[in-house]
């Protein structure tokens, strides 16, 4: 029984990676009719997966295929003309063997979705008959009998040509279908018979089919039937032909050596790599933070080596492990061909579709998605960019149209550009159109660009099509482009001339487990920006920041962009002051773009996305979180539900908070924080402010201090301070205190037996207010404190 | 017939798997203080517990979610229990501990006051939660009677359960 499981399972890969082929096969085929390298691996195709299908059982799989093969095969033989016609006939026979596979995939059989296909063979038939009269019957017959083996049913055309003249459309369907019966009845038998003549032999040839390139198996399943049928003469004939073609195209295919791997295994390698990432980000933190402290050592020097040594191999090998994962996006870009050559002639139009760039490399769960959004791209194209015949002569153009569908790469980014020659967009009709709809106001169509107007298109409901058809007009296909897009966190560019065509341009990250990020400070807080929704980051006075009713705004270059600060979104504590100057980072999603304010940029780094499990997933604008080199754990924006976000937020970026303060009534309520790393320094300082009465908190270093400060447990008025202190001296302490607005005015006293006068410029240069010099006397100190927190003697 | 391998392989499996219940009268618990009280969740549900460690914030989540913390490359949630227990929030002190809960498929970081013991208890000894305690959601897996006092024992699931 697992025999047959496994079997099975390798059927479907196989046919799966098989028909994806096939259709591109076929649309080249109709232009160029005499490939016959081309038939006979489309023959090959549908020759392979009914002979698959029969071993497992798949009877309605087996007869359609069986069907497709007669055609093909007579095609093959150059016996039958393939027109338009009879390609519609056998695309449409494909996409039925398509819809059964995914039947068996899902149900494990091909009876459950009760699929009709007597229609479509009996058409297949009158197809490969109709040619057939006037060719040879004697000849067919024996072609037919030599093609044997598992298909005892293509003895159809034979026995129908030998028994009473049955003419397949004259007969009713249910005819057909008994006919077909019957003869399928038969050739069970004998297959039957022979399968257990075989059945040793035949489960290790599809056993191996699993492991190898497609034409192997189409050539092992006919090696047996040479064998078979040595009598006839015809034999020699037709088995030479065709092992000849196949030993022509198989060393192409043999080259590539592959393995197949599970997802699973290369996502769980993906991940250990993201730990080795993040591994080596500490590595380098660690590593600068030596070299800041031992600077000039010797060992130093080999530490570097070790460090970029290390950080160059997980380099590689991320990108190795990457490419591991990597698909050609010649797998979504195959189906176009088909579906541009279907829509042209539903349409009635002359299209033309231009691959190129088709090797270019995705990862595989971006192929996965991209597949959607160019569908309706390219539909949209093909019903609305293209004009017909008639339209295109008159503007001077060709008479058929042209789509282009290329790929390339561009930095960590690859680019998918979809350009056609057609009537392209009226940025005038957009903006009515979308005033009509009450998308816009009439003041900001006034003020949009042109190329602001052609995104008006990513609209949902927005369609300028005047009439709906079945290929497009609903106005739905291009907001799925936008969502699947900003899934991917890609952009949209979209340009156009009116009357002479239109270019979009989908630009998306090569992969989303590993992704560059700008880090950026919000407040005391980090977050991460994925740098593939970064436009730019400029830095700007606060007063260009104009209101407009209710928003903020900036006007950069020639456009006017929203604002909104990082802080106000995620409600992080308002600690720092507004400085004069800001930092804005320009993001960009699909076709919209965001001013994000922020309070610090602090670089660019290479970040693992990491999921904040079940518990914390989907918080509204947190895409993840991710390690970074010093251990913190860093929240990684979600650029698509910050725009949302920024949205229901106004506030006035330039209005300054005023915190009230409470009132302190007796000596006590005043709180003076000594900070010295001598224990008895710090007993003397209590000492000597005693006699004013205050509460006197104690820090033995500078981090000590910084952390009382911030913990808001105390509301302290002044600090003294001593400057050489181990793990942050004073200078800095009073450096960071200084960044936090509301202790702009908080005394702070250095107290030191630094006497220099560069000492004291120092001291005066990171925020001190005060200088005190060891020794001092009680009252001297005493004094000061008094002074600077305003509490005189009486 | 791999089926009936299956079977068999099963039955066993449980032939081993039942003398174990039959002596799982006694219950493992570890029992930590929240304010003025003696929790306790199976020693079982208890992945590690550590020292207060650094956190980051998440913002629009309710309070009693402190942030997430980085346990040895894993992203794992901090859910402050006082607040969670409409508690004043209380500062760190030497005592204050993590404790790591994992779950079926959840995993979280837990604030606790102090540590107790560990404490085994006769399951005839468990009670069920008393029925006047709604507000707590289904949160108590029953009531321990110990020698002198009582300990709520926490049901870790609804703990994970995210309610928000």
């Amino acid at each position: 029984m697992e025999d047959i499981q496994e079997i099975l399972e390798d059927f479907l890969v196989e046919a799966f990676e098989l028909i994806e082929q096939i259709d591109q096969n076929l649309v080249e085929l109709e232009s160029n009719a005499d490939d016959l390298d081309l038939l006979n691996s489309i023959f090959r195709v549908a020759h392979t997966i009914k002979g698959s299908s029969s071993f497992l059982g798949f009877e309605i799989l087996t007869r359609l295929t069986h069907h497709m093969e007669d055609v093909l095969n007579k095609a093959r033989k150059g016996e039958l003309k393939l027109t338009g016609d009879v390609m519609d006939v056998v695309l449409e026979s494909i996409d039925m063997m398509k819809a059964l596979l995914h039947a068996i995939r899902d149900s494990g059989n091909d009876t459950s979705i009760g699929m009709d296909i007597a229609d479509i063979c009996t058409r297949l038939d009158a197809i490969s008959n109709g040619e057939d009269i006037a060719v040879e019957k004697v000849a067919s017959q024996e072609e037919s009998m030599v093609q044997e083996e598992e298909h005892v049913a293509q003895n159809v055309p034979a026995l129908m040509n030998s028994g009473p003249e049955l003419d397949y459309s004259k007969m009713s369907d249910k005819e057909v279908e008994d006919e077909i019966e019957r003869l399928l009845k038969i050739r069970k038998e004998e297959d039957k018979k022979r399968r257990e003549a075989k059945k040793t032999e035949v489960i290790p040839t599809s056993a191996s089919s699993s492991t190898e390139k497609s034409s192997t198996p189409a050539e092992e399943k006919e090696s047996p039937q040479k064998t078979e049928a040595p009598s006839r003469p015809s034999v020699s004939a037709s088995s030479t032909t065709a092992p000849a073609k196949k030993e022509a195209t198989a060393p192409a295919t043999a080259m590539e050596q592959t393995i197949r791997v599970e997802v699973k295994r290369l996502d769980h390698l993906m991940n250990l790599i993201g730990e080795l990432v993040l591994g080596k980000n500490r590595l380098l933190k660690i590593y600068d933070d030596v070299e800041e402290r031992y600077e000039g050592e010797k060992f130093l020097e080999e530490l570097n080596q070790v460090v970029s040594s290390i950080s160059l191999v997980t380099t590689d090998l991320q990108i190795a492990v990457m490419k591991t994962r990597m698909l050609p996006i010649a797998k979504v870009f195959n189906k176009f061909p088909r579906m541009v050559r279907d829509l042209s002639r539903e349409l009635g139009k002359g299209i033309e579709l231009e691959i190129s760039g088709e090797e270019t490399e995705l990862d595989k769960s971006i192929v996965e998605e991209i597949g959607d959004p160019l569908v309706h791209i390219i539909r949209n194209s093909c019903d609305h960019g293209i004009e017909d015949g008639v339209t295109r002569k008159s503007r001077g153009k060709s008479e058929s149209g042209l789509i282009e569908l290329k790929a390339y790469n561009e930095g960590n980014h690859i680019v998918i550009e979809i350009t056609d020659d057609g009537n392209g967009l009226d940025p005038d009709i957009l903006r009515s159109k979308a005033i009509e709809k009450g998308m816009i106001t009439e003041r900001e169509a006034d003020a949009m660009s042109d190329k602001e107007a052609f995104t008006l298109i990513f609209k949902p409901s927005l369609s300028t099509s005047k009439k709906v058809t079945n290929v497009s007009g609903r106005g739905v296909g291009m907001d799925v482009v936008k969502t699947n897009i900003e899934k991917l966190n890609g952009i949209i560019d979209v340009d156009s001339e009116f009357g002479r065509g239109t270019v979009i341009k989908l630009k998306i990250p090569l992969t989303l487990a590993i992704i560059q990020a700008l880090l950026v400070g919000a407040q005391e807080e980090y977050y991460a920006i994925p740098l593939a929704s970064v436009l730019e980051t400029v830095r700007i006075p606060l007063d260009e920041i104009y209101t407009i009713e209710g928003k903020n705004v900036l006007r950069l270059r020639d456009e006017v962009l929203s604002l909104v600060r990082l802080s106000d979104i995620f409600g992080v504590k308002q600690v720092y002051d507004n400085s004069e100057h800001t930092y804005v980072v320009v993001i960009g999603l699909a076709e919209s773009k965001l001013g994000v304010i922020v309070d610090t940029l602090v670089g660019q780094e290479e970040i693992v996305i990491k999921s904040m499990g079940d518990y914390l997933q989907g918080i509204e604008g947190i895409a993840g979180a991710t390690i970074r080199g010093d251990g913190r754990v860093t929240l990684i924006v979600d650029v698509a539900a910050l725009m949302d976000l920024a949205k229901g937020i106004s506030v006035d970026i330039r209005a300054v908070s005023e915190t009230a303060e409470k009132i302190k009534s007796s000596p006590s309520d005043y709180v003076v924080l000594a900070v010295d790393d001598s224990k008895m320094d710090r007993n003397i300082m209590r000492k000597s402010m005693e006699p004013i009465g205050v509460t006197v908190i104690e820090a033995s270093n500078g981090q000590e201090a910084l952390g009382i400060l911030k913990s808001g447990e105390y509301n302290i008025d002044a600090i003294l301070i001593d400057i050489e202190m181990p793990r942050m001296d004073g200078y800095t302490l009073a450096a960071e205190i200084r960044k936090y607005s509301k202790y702009k005015n908080l005394p702070l006293i250095a107290v030191t037996s630094r006497t220099s006068k560069s000492d004291r410029l120092r001291g005066v240069e990171s925020g001190m207010s005060e200088y005190i010099t060891k020794p001092y006397s009680p009252e001297y100190l005493e004094s000061v404190v008094r002074k600077n927190i305003k509490l005189l003697s009486e | 017939m791999s089926d009936k391998l299956n079977k068999i392989i099963q039955k066993q499996k449980k032939q081993i798997e039942e003398p174990h219940k039959k002596e799982d009268d006694i219950v493992q618990l570890v029992g930590f203080i929240i304010g003025q009280e003696e929790y306790a969740v199976p020693i079982l549900n208890i992945q590690e517990i550590i020292k207060p460690i650094e956190y980051t914030r998440v913002p629009s989540v309710p309070s009693y979610i402190l942030g997430v913390f980085n346990l040895r490359g894993s992203v794992i949630p901090l859910i402050d229990l006082r607040r969670k227990f409409k508690m004043e929030p209380a500062k760190n002190t030497d005592d204050t501990r993590y404790i790591v809960m994992r779950g079926k498929d959840n995993i979280a970081g837990f604030v606790i006051d102090r540590l107790t013991e560990a404490i085994r208890i006769n399951r005839s000894k468990i009670g069920p939660p008393p029925e006047t305690i709604h507000s707590d959601k289904g949160m108590i897996y029953g009531i321990g009677m110990r020698e002198d006092y009582i300990l709520t024992i926490l049901k870790v699931e609804a703990l994970l359960k995210r309610d928000f």
